[in-house]
């Protein structure tokens, strides 16, 4: 005869069994994917960058974050391996930012004082060119 | 702008430091997120940033949501984290969208002033222009004043230029002064030169044969450097004047009467048409 609250004891039993199935299985391909995706934008952002000082930080926390993600992966840790993933992508993204605002704000800063130099020749009377 | 990147900075530096010794009441990670989300959010160009403003605010009321339910700090840390990258891209996408305007405002205030530049320049340049043809007139209007001057003078055009003739009228027998009569010649004479300062005349002392060579040179010598100092005094340039004393070597009429005699007792002024002319009679 069973009981319900045998049945109940079993329906506990097999969510044991699934849950140690999952904790000991590889990491879902979804995670590997999340890992690898982070790399590539990391190798992008390190193009981008370059050697230039903005978003060198940013770009320096993100490897480390890759690296901790391949670390979780290689431990078959799957949500620390999302996390670091998440958080390497994060900072690229912001090194890129940074080097790009860094770099706009140079572009501009210089065009506003070729202006300021121009309207000074002009006061004085040299003769403008086109540069 | 600024103080959006002081706060970044600041919350950042703390959440550092904090790392060491978070405690669960008080999770720096939260407060970062806390403190920069709101900052993007208001921005007026939050727009440029849209995606990362939103995903910031999703990620922080998940950190919120998962610290009222006393849930782990490590899943807080981790959503207040993403907050914060996102406010921090969003921030650095809005100071690039700031610059990027400054540069087409810049480009076009550019192209502005270097129109502006141009049109000074030619400006400038039409006015030289003028000025060189007003120049020129009033040159050329100088010297027909001096050869009008001169022909009323009764100069005499020759191969040398124009050439006048001063009487011994000027002079007493045997002196070198000038005679008050000669005043208004000569009055007339430096006005002349002054007003056409790149005309240059050559001052020539010449005398009958009465007397030695050597003091005919000489007393020719002393008239032409008579009548060159009486220029000078009024304001005539020294580097238009050249005088020499021929003595008699050059007579413009027989010495064997007395009217011949005072047509040679003379000084000549040679007027050049140019600088060059005389330079080269000079030498």
């Amino acid at each position: 005869m069973k009981t319900p609250i045998f049945r109940a004891g079993l329906a506990a039993l097999g969510a044991l069994a699934l849950g140690v199935v999952a904790g000991c299985s590889s990491v879902s391909p979804v995670t590997k994917e999340r890992v690898a995706r982070s790399e590539t934008t990391v190798q992008q952002a390190e193009q981008t960058v370059g050697r230039s000082e903005a978003g060198a930080i940013e770009l320096q926390r993100a490897k480390d974050h890759l690296e901790q993600a391949r670390a979780a992966l290689n431990k078959k840790q799957a949500e620390p391996a999302e996390r670091h993933a998440q958080l390497a992508q994060l900072d690229a993204e912001l090194a890129v930012a940074k080097s790009q605002s860094a770099s706009a704000r140079r572009a501009a800063n210089e065009l506003l004082a070729s202006i300021k130099t121009l309207r000074e020749e002009t006061a004085r009377g040299v003769v403008a060119s086109d540069q | 702008m600024k103080q959006t990147y002081n706060l970044i900075v600041a919350a950042a530096v703390t959440s550092l430091l904090a790392a060491c010794t978070s405690t669960p009441d008080r999770i720096e990670e939260l407060e970062t997120a806390r403190a920069v989300v709101p900052q993007v959010e208001s921005s007026p160009r939050a727009g440029v940033a849209a995606t990362n403003v939103a995903e910031a605010r999703k990620s922080l009321d998940r950190a919120n949501r998962i610290a009222d339910q006393k849930g782990k700090v490590g899943d807080i840390q981790f959503e207040a984290m993403v907050a914060a990258r996102n406010a921090e891209i969003a921030n650095e996408k809005i100071l690039a969208a700031q610059a990027q305007e400054e540069i087409e405002k810049g480009t076009a205030e550019r192209q502005a002033v270097l129109i502006e530049a141009r049109e000074a320049e030619s400006r400038r340049r039409a006015q030289q222009a003028q000025s060189a043809t007003q120049q020129a007139q009033l040159a050329e209007q100088r010297a027909s004043t001096l050869e009008k001057e001169l022909s009323d003078l009764r100069a005499k055009k020759t191969d040398r230029g124009m050439v006048l003739t001063l009487g011994d009228v000027l002079f007493d027998t045997g002196m070198a002064t000038l005679k008050p009569g000669a005043y208004n010649t000569i009055d007339r004479l430096a006005t002349v030169l002054k007003e056409a300062p790149d005309r240059k005349v050559m001052i020539e002392g010449h005398t009958d044969s009465v007397g030695s060579d050597d003091y005919n040179r000489q007393l020719s010598e002393r008239r032409a450097a008579a009548v060159q100092t009486a220029l000078l005094e009024r304001g005539v340039t020294s580097n238009q004047i050249t005088a020499t004393g021929k003595g008699e070597t050059f007579p413009v009429a027989s010495n064997d009467n007395a009217a011949g005699r005072q047509q040679n007792r003379r000084v000549e002024m040679v007027f050049t048409d140019d600088a060059s002319q005389v330079a080269s009679d000079v030498n």
